[in-house]
């Protein structure tokens, strides 16, 4: 019995999650002072379950490998998941580093170390699939490390500076 | 006919042209790049052969070595790369081998398209108000301090130039195509930013940095007249598309018929479109392009001397295989119909289905596809070079498929294209598929009032207003997340600050 809350989006949830013991893969979930039944098809390939039937409805989504947001029927949601047991809770996001959102090659760095930028100011150009990409700053601050250079090859979520 | 040919192209298109070889008895010949040698048309072609060039599939003499290797008696282009080069028309004319498209003739006089459009003019025809810059066509501007010191861009000629056109107006690419390169200027201030930003998108995708500016006529919809034409004189038009609905410059969804025109506009529309093909004696296959103003006036833009992204949709109207087509005109023989033998049937839609992420910017989101699933069913259609395992490269365009879609009316393509949509299923790379079916819900669409500007009102908003489905996701979050604690390591977190997700992401090995 695992007691979870899940906050949805800006909803929380309250909810314990029990197995089934006469099937596997089903789960018997209570929330809201109901009882659903949910059944995972590929409960044996956690990472890969890409749909799930709730009683009678069956939906199609895609967990994020984080399990920080699922996109169901054409909608992404933010999810927070806090186990009640272990006290654990997901770190708060953002830590300053401006990561690459796809892998490319760096063109232009507008921003210098010790410059003051905005939240939504353009600090560098990434090419990629053909396009000019802009990057812009996810808060204000000031810049302290800039990590790579015009011409520069970078890889998905490589760190490329860091504002505080 | 011919006995091969070479595609020289990538993506989607060069599936859908293989399909027509093979369909014809013609074997079929394609060219990849070690960034896409997982594409579909590698493995669907009769032979295929990596390109090693950095040019990609732009490169002339890589793309005419193969050829001449493999005897391939036609190249056939696709759109964008070599399609409109006329001196790599030549050059497979030279070396006996049959590019497939208009002349070189042809096709220079088109692709300049300020001559162009004065010579549409000079007979008679509206065109938009606009001036070539007096910018070389090898200036390579990166943005530096020493292009600013040069003549051709130097803000008080710009601003001067600008000042005759009028704002608000468009800095369009002199080759350009696909809206790459183009940017819109609404006032003086951002006048030189845009102009060099322009420039460095259309030589980094053109190779060649010459532009223009064009008055803006808004709001306006964008419609092009799709023409056949063979070598003995005779044409044909499939009707017209219409592609306003934009992002970014980008046509995301394309209908013919065109809905902003009623049956008496389209008529008069297909006859000025031919006549000004003729003007240019146009051969093979080409769009006629129009912007319609807000009071109904059309304004000759080009003619695209190629095949188009969207030339499905007038395929799917008229019942003509545009390719097979092409390929006809190109070989010497003539038009399998005639004019009265096309009938125009009910309606299509196409939407781009993009490998880019609607939540973040629309970044480009290149990945492995773990899963693929195309919709099917009655008047559905999918081009693509996807399928499970397929990894979508970051190198190239971020068009991943195009869905199309027929219905006896708009409504029932709406219909279709909606529950298509619905179907499609892609995982491992982010798509706007949740963007399209946004757009097929809003009002605006679905009663076919829209033009170019619609996007610019359009809110991407997904918040989940059912609270059922709201309650049912929840529960099945709690479920994932008991899963992947329950597999593999128990979930035992080291602090409260590193958290589940990192054990929750350990796991399973």
């Amino acid at each position: 019995m695992n007691k979870l809350t899940v906050t949805i989006d800006d909803k929380t949830f309250e909810i314990e999650v029990a197995p089934d013991r006469s099937q596997p893969g089903e789960y018997v979930v209570t929330l809201e002072g109901q009882a659903l039944h949910v059944y995972v098809p590929d409960y044996d390939e956690p990472d890969q379950v890409d749909w799930m039937i709730v009683d009678n409805r069956p939906y199609e989504m895609v967990f994020a490998a984080d399990l920080r947001s699922v996109q169901l029927e054409g909608g992404r949601h933010t999810v927070q998941v806090r186990d009640k047991e272990t006290h654990s809770i997901r770190p708060a996001t953002g830590d300053g580093r401006i990561k690459a959102p796809i892998p490319g090659i760096i063109t232009r760095i507008n921003v210098e170390v010790g410059q003051t930028v905005e939240a939504g100011q353009s600090m560098l150009v990434l090419e990629a699939m053909k396009m000019e990409n802009e990057i812009r700053a996810s808060k204000g601050g000031v810049v302290r490390q800039v990590s790579v250079k015009p011409g520069q090859t970078v890889t998905l979520n490589e760190a490329l500076l860091e504002i505080e | 006919m011919f006995k091969k040919i070479l595609i020289a192209n990538r993506g989607e298109i060069a599936v859908r042209i293989i399909r027509t070889c093979r369909e014809m008895g013609i074997a079929t010949v394609a060219l990849y790049t070690l960034a896409d040698r997982d594409s579909l048309h590698v493995r669907l072609a009769d032979e295929a052969m990596l390109l090693h060039s950095s040019l990609r599939y732009g490169d002339a003499d890589a793309v005419l070595a193969v050829a001449r290797q493999l005897g391939a008696d036609a190249i056939h282009p696709g759109y964008g790369f070599l399609a409109e080069e006329a001196d790599f028309a030549e050059r497979c004319a030279h070396d006996g081998i049959t590019f497939v498209g208009p002349s070189p003739a042809i096709t220079r006089s088109l692709r300049n398209k300020l001559e162009a459009m004065e010579a549409v003019k000079r007979a008679g025809y509206s065109v938009p108000n606009c001036v070539e810059l007096a910018v070389g066509a090898g200036d390579t501007p990166e943005g530096g301090k020493e292009e600013e010191g040069k003549k051709g861009l130097s803000e008080a000629y710009l601003k001067q130039t600008a000042a005759e056109i009028g704002y608000p107006l468009v800095v369009k690419s002199a080759r350009g195509g696909r809206g790459r390169g183009a940017r819109l200027v609404l006032k003086a201030d951002k006048l030189v930013e845009a102009v060099q930003a322009a420039q460095r998108e259309a030589t980094l995708i053109y190779g060649d940095g010459r532009l223009y500016l064009e008055r803006v006529i808004s709001p306006s919809h964008y419609v092009a007249v799709q023409v056949l034409a063979d070598q003995h004189g005779n044409m044909v038009h499939l009707g017209e598309r219409e592609g306003s609905l934009l992002r970014q410059n980008q046509k995301l969804i394309e209908e013919s018929p065109a809905p902003s025109l009623d049956d008496k506009q389209r008529k008069i529309l297909w006859t000025m479109a031919m006549d000004i093909a003729r003007l240019f004696h146009y051969q093979n296959t080409g769009s006629v392009e129009f912007l319609v103003d807000g009071a109904g006036n059309f304004h000759f833009t080009e003619i695209k001397g190629r095949i188009q992204i969207e030339h499905a949709v007038s395929e799917m109207v008229s019942d003509v295989d545009i390719v097979r087509e092409q390929i006809r005109i190109a070989a010497g023989e003539t038009l399998s119909k005639t004019q009265a033998e096309i009938r125009l049937n009910g309606w299509s839609m196409q939407c781009r289905i993009n490998a880019e992420d609607p939540w973040n910017d629309y970044l480009p989101s290149p990945g492995r596809l773990t899963r693929f699933r195309l919709p099917q069913g009655p008047d559905v259609r999918v081009d693509t070079y996807g399928y499970v395992g397929c990894e979508i490269p970051q190198r190239f365009d971020p068009l991943l498929a195009n869905l199309i879609v027929h219905g006896d009316t708009r409504d029932a393509c709406i219909h279709r294209l909606r529950r298509a949509l619905q179907e499609f299923r892609v995982v491992g790379v982010q798509t706007n598929l949740p963007l399209h079916l946004q757009i097929l819900n809003d009002p605006d669409f679905e009663s076919g009032r829209y033009d170019t500007r619609f996007m610019e009102k359009f809110r991407f908003d997904t918040k989940c207003r059912d609270e059922e489905v709201r309650r049912d996701l929840a529960a099945m979050v709690a479920v994932a997340f008991a899963l992947r604690g329950r597999v593999g390591k128990p979930m035992v977190p080291e602090t409260v600050r590193t958290g589940w997700h990192r054990s929750a992401r350990r796991l399973p090995v």
